[in-house]
């Protein structure tokens, strides 16, 4: 995972690094100016903390060219063009003009810069365990999306994630419009020995979910899992009904279903379903078909809510909790 | 973003207006702006180099032919090279034959299968649906769902693990049928036992065509995805599927070009019809953000009547209750108002996005209340008064809120389309250049 973004964001740190370096050497050669009688103070003393203190002032013109270098990368890896400029310009402010120590090691100043414009952009992780313990129950869960990103396995993952982690789950089958969802939900549901609340096709999706969170207030089950229809975000109809259910069941969270291997469209949809519905924290799915990883940086960013899951695979144990941390280390080794 | 997007192409564009010799900077420009246009629609990075280097390189170099201007000189480079890189529509004929689907997980190949079914069907042909998805739970149920609904065979087996053996013997059951697709259970390129898996359904099947089902929110991973599967099984064809949501469909491009190929079909909403062929020119201008006028004036040829919607009338802000009523006719022919809208090239103009927020429930219920309208009513709105609103609500079993919603509506949608009369688009003039330059 990652490794193609991982190699090249190494090559470019090592590129931008020489840069400074370079940019460093003329600098040093030379040798304290014949002193010219009485010359401008600021540009004398700039010379003196040059030469003594080993100081250097970064000019646009000694990273340009790695910069872009970087900002092809993080395109040709599904960075959406947005996120891209910030974090290319959040780099670029955090390298220009600033006066710099150079020798010990450039290579620290260059990662450090990238790491917290990384860092900047994905946010905090999301503790789904200690978010459960801590609400009252039932706790209500509603998964959103659009099609085929894979909400109703990415739902039964959850479960099977949450009753390892020794809790109860029901899961409402509220995708009443797909042929064959509740067949595929309620096949998950029986193999992982999970209890499902379902009505006959083309039934109104909140009655549903509503019915499963009476079964949970019944049957004192710890989480309510609610699977929706997988829906545009430019269908008005679509999505007041999934707003409907938001407002009735009154979820304690909401996560947003988006595939990893998405590209620039990925940060409209959530943005468009951040503001129609709300999310909580997001789920990427299918991040083992050699994804990119910038689908992830790029969600994060654009609707500043934490990704809690990556699905890494076909079975109900390919769920992986997400830390932003580990993914700043992964992509740039250990600080 | 979208808008500004296609917006800040038309500017640059508009700077070669008028403009006798090339110029290098807006030139340039174009180039900047239109790399950006495509890596914002998701074409691989690679392509987009190349493409805008190309389109500069002539845009620069050759000389604009006799009569025409700069602008429409650069336009049609432009045009060119992006049709020579989404290429011609991938052939679709109608003898015998047995179609692969293949693709990654969630891209919608089931659905696809639906709706080619339907697509062959309505030529005339006999049709069976072959089910070699036997991973995903309900697989076989959805399938045969929405093939039950269209009256075509479909075969599977639940509880069989054997994908190739399905294949076989659905072919077997299916040997009078004149077209057989098989839909197959979602896989991605690192899984080389699936890979496999396909290897043998396409070898078995002896599938005349192997199509590639593709989200068009597929980012820069489509062009590594398409290779493998062409190396595989030899992709002859891409279908692009969810175009009616807001992604751009570059990924396929990639495909395409991986592949050597071109796109067949375009999936653009969610019933079992809502497949259209390929159309390389309303493609790209999709990619571009930029409106799509060629399909917009063939679509209206086709459903709508001349004297239906006069769209001339409608831009100089003419806009009675009466186009309002056939334009919610038409409207339930050619797709909802936002697709219809964003067809038109008017970049940065802004429709109040309650417009777009009638139902078709709503649309049926406007139209009743304006049956029970006089022809002077229709024709000018100003003369109903607080009495003829109640008439009129009467007349339809509406309430007199219904009436003065439906006149506010119209009045928004004046005011809409007013502010689209101010914008420097002459719609016919650019309708004309385009059919030119195809």
């Amino acid at each position: 995972m990652f490794d193609s973004l991982k190699q090249k964001l190494r090559h470019v740190q090592e590129k931008l690094s020489a840069n400074i370096q370079i940019a460093a050497i003329p600098s040093e050669t030379p040798s304290p100016p014949p002193p010219k009688k009485e010359e401008k103070t600021g540009f004398t003393a700039k010379v003196k903390t040059l030469v003594r203190d080993r100081e250097l002032i970064l000019s646009e013109k000694d990273i340009d060219e790695p910069l872009g270098e970087l900002e092809m990368i993080l395109l040709e890896n599904d960075v959406a063009f947005p996120t891209t400029e910030t974090i290319i310009s959040a780099l670029r402010s955090d390298l220009v003009g600033t006066h710099r120590r150079i020798g010990s090691s450039v290579g620290r100043v260059v990662g450090d810069s990238l790491r917290s414009a990384l860092r900047g952009v994905l946010g905090s992780g999301f503790d789904l365990v200690s978010f459960v313990r801590n609400q009252e129950k039932p706790v209500k869960i509603l998964f959103t999306g659009v099609n085929g990103t894979g909400k109703t396995t990415s739902v039964a993952k959850i479960a099977h994630f949450l009753r390892k982690e020794g809790f109860s789950v029901v899961i409402a089958s509220g995708d009443t419009y797909r042929a064959g969802a509740q067949e595929q939900l309620s096949t998950h549901a029986q193999r992982i020995d999970t209890k499902v609340i379902q009505h006959q096709a083309g039934a109104d999706p909140t009655a549903v979910i509503y019915d499963a969170v009476q079964y949970a207030r019944a049957h004192g089950t710890d989480v309510m899992l609610a699977d929706t229809a997988g829906r545009f975000h430019n269908r008005a109809n679509l999505m007041n009904q999934l707003e409907k259910i938001r407002r009735v069941i009154k979820p304690d969270l909401v996560f947003y279903v988006d595939e990893a291997v998405a590209g620039n469209d990925a940060v409209i949809r959530a943005e468009e379903f951040n503001r129609l519905v709300g999310t909580d924290a997001v789920i990427l799915t299918k991040a083992d078909m050699d994804m990119k990883g910038g689908a992830a940086i790029s969600i994060a960013h654009t609707i500043g809510k934490p990704i809690a899951f990556l699905g890494t695979g076909q079975s109900y144990d390919d769920l992986k909790p997400f830390s932003p941390e580990a993914l700043v280390d992964e992509l740039l080794g250990e600080a | 973003m979208l808008d500004t997007l296609g917006s800040s192409l038309k500017d640059a564009l508009k700077k070669l207006a008028g403009k006798t010799v090339v110029d290098r900077a807006a030139v340039d420009e174009l180039s900047r702006d239109l790399q950006r246009a495509l890596l914002q629609s998701d074409v691989n990075v690679k392509l987009v180099l190349a493409i805008s280097q190309n389109i500069r390189k002539r845009a620069l170099e050759e000389e604009p032919p006799k009569g025409m201007g700069v602008r429409e000189h650069v336009l049609r480079i432009v045009y060119q090279e992006l049709v020579n890189l989404v290429g011609e529509s991938a052939p679709v004929d109608l003898s015998p034959q047995v179609i692969l689907l293949a693709g990654l997980q969630g891209s919608g190949k089931t659905t696809t299968t639906a709706k080619l079914a339907r697509f062959f069907q309505r030529k005339g042909l006999r049709i069976g649906v072959i089910c070699a998805d036997i991973f995903r739970p309900g697989a076989f149920d959805q399938l045969n769902t929405l093939c039950a609904k269209i009256n075509i065979p479909c075969y599977g087996e639940k509880e069989s693990a054997d994908a190739v053996g399905i294949t076989k013997k659905g072919l077997d059951l299916f040997k009078q049928m004149e077209v057989v697709l098989i839909d197959t259970q979602g896989r991605h390129a690192l899984e080389d036992a699936l890979i496999e898996e396909i290897i043998q359904i396409s070898r078995v099947s002896q599938a005349r065509h192997r199509w590639l089902v593709i989200d068009a929110a597929l980012g820069q991973q489509a062009a590594d995805q398409a290779r493998r599967f062409h190396e595989a099984i030899g992709i002859d064809g891409v279908i692009v599927t969810k175009m009616d949501g807001t992604a751009k469909g570059g990924g396929a491009l990639s495909a395409v070009a991986e592949t050597r190929s071109g796109i067949v079909f375009i999936g653009s909403g969610e019933t079992i019809e809502d497949l259209e062929r390929f159309e390389p020119g309303s493609f790209i201008s999709r990619l571009l953000g930029m409106g799509d006028l060629k399909m917009l004036a063939e679509k209206a040829e086709e459903v709508i009547n001349p004297e239906d919607v006069d769209v001339n009338a409608i831009m100089r802000g003419r806009f009675t209750l009466r186009d309002m009523y056939k334009q919610l006719e038409a409207l339930n022919r050619m797709g909802p108002l936002r697709q219809l809208m964003s067809m038109l090239p008017m970049g940065g103009m802004e429709i109040p996005q309650d417009a777009y927020d009638v139902t078709s429930t709503k649309m049926a219920r406007y139209k009743v209340i304006m049956d029970s309208m006089t022809k002077e009513e229709l024709d000018d709105p100003t003369v109903i008064s607080s009495s003829r609103v109640h008439r009129i609500a009467r007349g339809s079993g509406a309430t007199p809120e219904n009436v003065k919603e439906l006149l506010k509506y119209h009045r928004m949608m004046q005011q809409a389309l007013k502010g689209m009369r101010g914008s420097k688009f002459n719609l016919q003039r650019l309708m004309k250049k385009f059919g030119k330059s195809q």
